[in-house]
């Protein structure tokens, strides 16, 4: 599977990096912009990603903005919800607030840092992702 | 309160909201245990909470409590859907408090830190036998059996952070020996080794590495860190490099002390590591004010060896603390006890010894007075509350009210940051909805038609206005509908026999306007579902008055009518004159006092019922003996000698005889303890600098008590 990791601090990249590439390919960014980048890349070539994990604090954009423009950019281009990215938002920010705005900006998981890693899994388990 | 749990974090939240749902659960069961068996609405609302718990849970992948509740739903589908007879209530019931039993345990875990690892296969086979044989309950009494009940698994979900209850903080400091080389690098390789460890990291000075200069800010001052971490002290010292160090100071800190540290550190968005398992204190407050948005969270990009700042430049957010009531009414009473005391001591009989050299005890006494002065200030700031809540009531009041009786309007509100006191905001909102109610109804015209032959827009326009001004509040409510028929209203009040026999004349427009806070006064024939028939307003005069307002009336008509609630800020501390009648003293508050004079006999006019008069200047005004009034011996009752105080309230006068004026200062009004009897035209007492009691005259009691009387 391809997986597309938007993190800046450097800590949390090495970490998550290391856990993802478990399952698949993992390519990494470090700012929102760059992840949105990526995303189009990969949808211009034809090999979607399958799984985005988004950092909320990020330079130039931020996560929550990231997920918007990957839902926008999907509903542009037609693509169903259900063939949607799977999108995670790892982030410390935990508040009920942030995380029901992100369920309706539409990300499948919001993992809470420090990530649990078991749930972590179960969750793509249940994504059906592996 | 609810605003509050908005800002707590998912697990609390839903923490929080299943703990409120199982013990609504408990009352219903345990309330209906005896029952022959729940009725619908019991039913509805067990099986809303199971599917409600079962849902969040479900996205927190809490599975066992998933599991239980799951089933427990379904066996409460089948009693909603089918209704069947027989069903045992008591084993049901059993079976509701084993499962809320259960979930509440793991509820508990998961408060405590731990892992809700609860065991559910047993109560889930207990129910599947349960629900099992409830649906050949059903098949048996011949009832269609309703489809399955369908079950959405969760599309989202939410993984809780690894439980970090165990988080240590530190404060360390370290001050390097004068002469170590490159104190900045050292600096840095120490933050760096915590980095391994740290789930949140702060430095002061932040700039080591890109700012060499910061080398002799270290020597000088030694360098200092802020740390949360799981690891122990022993751990972190094996981890800083203590070669060229001269001390080490190792602090070990509470949350609350290292979160003071952070606020002194002068960190305001500054997150160095991001691993911390909850959002900073000051992200959380930015957040009290309003919903995040996608781009609040978009961080700067890294100045060279500086912390990350969020690019959104919040302002310095103030830290809110929630205090109970009660605790803020325990201290504004020992405030006011606090102003008692102060005038005791410095009214103190003995220091009226004469010869007393007192010059330095005026100097400290000023002093003290002035800082019980800013005190109250203080006390009183910390009880206002903005407007906004009650202002946004009115608003859902005009739209409802307007939509229901299909009238046009707009509703502009101006001011609706005034503060004031919390305990008066408690009072006004009733009266100001009663009468934002009757701007709407009765004073908005029905017909647009009616409104643009007068040259007016069509849409009606209700202006709700708060403003803060020489110690009062001014809160007012203005239409520009039809206004005031001062004919009508003055017809009215005859025909009802409300008034004196005089003519419209005779009154002023103000007096007038003022007939419809008269009780059983109404101008509106028919009854309407929103004001109701003129009951209202005098209750709404009542409310304002006890609590040392007004109301104002305004109006032109056909213009529109302005109603303006006029309310002290504060109840509990006024400024009073104290007054003295025989032995004893009396306070009044010094805004109502129009004037003191002497008058001579003649002016007095007697008349055969035993009321007394005073005329001055030319006019007339009721006079009151307080002495007589109280029964008060050793009393001065020759007018000449006396003083004569002339008090005003809402436009009507009164003149009171008393015997001396003793003095002006700020008085606790203490309410009359209830083992005295109530007596009309006191509204509260207070203790004076002697020590003595004194009571407060209710200028507006003392009216109507004259009026009563004639």
């Amino acid at each position: 599977m391809r997986i597309l990791l938007a993190e800046d601090d450097f800590a949390s990249r090495k970490f998550m990096d290391k856990q993802l590439s478990r399952y698949g390919e993992c390519d990494v960014m470090v700012d929102g912009e760059e992840a949105v980048d990526a995303f189009l890349m990969a949808l211009e070539d034809d090999e979607p990603y399958d799984l985005v994990c988004l950092d909320v604090m990020m330079p130039v954009m931020d996560g929550y903005q990231v997920l918007k423009a990957i839902r926008d950019i999907e509903a542009q281009r037609g693509i169903p919800k259900s063939k949607g990215v799977k999108v995670i938002m790892t982030t410390a920010l935990n508040d009920e607030r942030n995380v029901k705005m992100a369920f309706e900006l539409g990300c499948e998981a919001y993992a809470g840092k420090p990530i649990d890693v078991e749930k972590f899994e179960k969750v793509l388990n249940k994504l059906g992702l592996i | 309160m609810a605003e509050e749990f908005n800002t707590e974090s998912m697990l609390d939240m839903f923490l929080y909201e299943s703990g409120q749902l199982l013990e609504k659960l408990e009352g219903i069961i345990l309330e209906k245990q005896d029952a022959d068996c729940f009725d619908d609405s019991d039913i509805n609302e067990i099986f809303r909470v199971m599917h409600t718990i079962k849902g969040s849970s479900g996205v927190l992948m809490y599975e066992n409590i998933t599991k239980v509740t799951h089933k427990l739903e379904d066996v409460f589908y089948y009693l909603r859907e089918s209704h069947p007879d027989d069903v045992p209530h008591m084993e049901l019931v059993e079976k509701v408090l084993a499962v809320s039993d259960f979930v509440t345990g793991e509820l508990d875990k998961l408060k405590n830190g731990d892992t809700p690892d609860g065991d559910e296969h047993q109560l889930v086979e207990d129910l599947d036998e349960f629900l099992g044989r409830l649906k050949g309950e059903i098949k048996k009494q011949g009832i269609q059996m309703p489809q399955a009940n369908k079950h959405e698994e969760p599309k989202q979900f939410y993984i809780t952070p690894v439980a970090g209850d165990d988080s240590h903080f530190y404060r360390i400091s370290i001050h390097y020996r004068s002469d170590t080389q490159m104190s900045n690098i050292r600096a840095y390789s120490a933050t760096y080794a915590l980095k391994e460890v740290a789930e949140d990291l702060l430095y002061t000075p932040d700039d080591i590495l890109s700012n060499e200069a910061s080398g002799d800010v270290i020597l000088a001052e030694g360098f200092h860190m802020l740390l949360q971490t799981k690891s122990s002290k022993e751990e972190v010292i094996a981890l800083i490099d203590s070669s060229e160090a001269e001390e080490i100071n190792f602090d070990e800190l509470t949350k609350g002390e290292y979160g003071k540290a952070l606020a002194e550190f002068g960190r305001e968005s500054e997150i160095t590591i991001d691993l911390g398992e909850e959002a900073k204190p000051e992200e959380k407050d930015a957040k009290k004010k309003e919903q995040p948005k996608p781009g609040d969270y978009v961080v700067k990009t890294k100045e060279a060896g500086k912390g990350k700042t969020l690019a959104k430049n919040q302002p310095k957010q103030q830290s809110i603390i929630s205090v109970n009531v009660e605790k803020m009414d325990a201290l504004m009473d020992l405030i006011g006890e606090l102003v008692i005391a102060e005038a005791v001591v410095l009214q103190n009989p003995d220091l009226k010894v004469p010869g007393l050299e007192l010059s330095n005890f005026q100097k400290a006494s000023g002093q003290l007075s002035k800082i019980t002065t800013e005190l109250q200030e203080v006390i009183m700031s910390m009880r206002m509350m903005p407007l906004t809540n009650v202002f946004q009531k009115m608003k859902r009041i005009v739209f409802d009210v307007s939509r229901k009786l299909d009238k046009d309007i707009e509703l502009e509100v101006i001011g609706e940051n005034t503060e004031v006191d919390k305990n008066i905001i408690e009072h006004i909102t009733d009266p100001l909805m009663h009468l934002v109610r009757n701007s709407v109804d009765h004073g908005i015209e029905e017909n647009a038609e009616d409104r643009t032959t007068l040259g007016k827009p069509a849409k009606g326009k209700i202006t709700l206005e708060a403003k803060n001004e020489g110690g009062k509040v001014y809160i007012s409510v203005k239409d520009d509908g039809k206004g005031l028929n001062k004919e009508k209203l003055y017809q009215k009040a005859m025909e009802k026999g409300l008034i004196d026999n005089k003519l419209i004349s005779e009154f002023t427009d103000k007096e007038i306007f003022r007939f419809i806070t008269l009780p059983g006064f109404s101008t509106k024939e028919e009854v309407t579902e929103y004001s109701g028939r003129g009951v209202g307003m005098d209750v709404v005069v009542k409310n304002i008055q006890s609590i040392g307002g007004r109301l104002d009336i305004e109006s032109v008509e056909f213009e529109g009518s302005e109603m303006t609630l006029i309310i002290p800020l504060t109840l509990a501390i006024i400024n009073g004159i104290v007054v003295q009648v025989g032995k004893s003293p009396f306070v009044i508050e010094t805004a109502s006092i129009k004037e003191f004079v002497r008058v001579g006999e003649d002016s007095l006019i007697h008349e055969p019922s035993g009321e007394e008069y005073i005329v001055l200047r030319g006019e007339c005004y009721p006079f009151i003996r307080l002495n007589e009034r109280y029964d008060l011996a050793d009393s001065i009752s020759n007018v000449e000698e006396g003083i004569v105080v002339v008090l005003e309230h809402e436009g009507s006068q009164v003149c009171v005889l008393i015997d001396k004026l003793l003095q002006e200062q700020e008085i606790v009004v203490k309410p009359i303890p209830p083992y005295v009897k109530k007596v009309k035209g006191l509204s509260g007492c207070t203790q004076l600098g002697d020590g003595s009691i004194a009571l407060i005259l209710d200028i507006a009691g003392l009216l109507i008590q004259d009026g009563e009387r004639r």
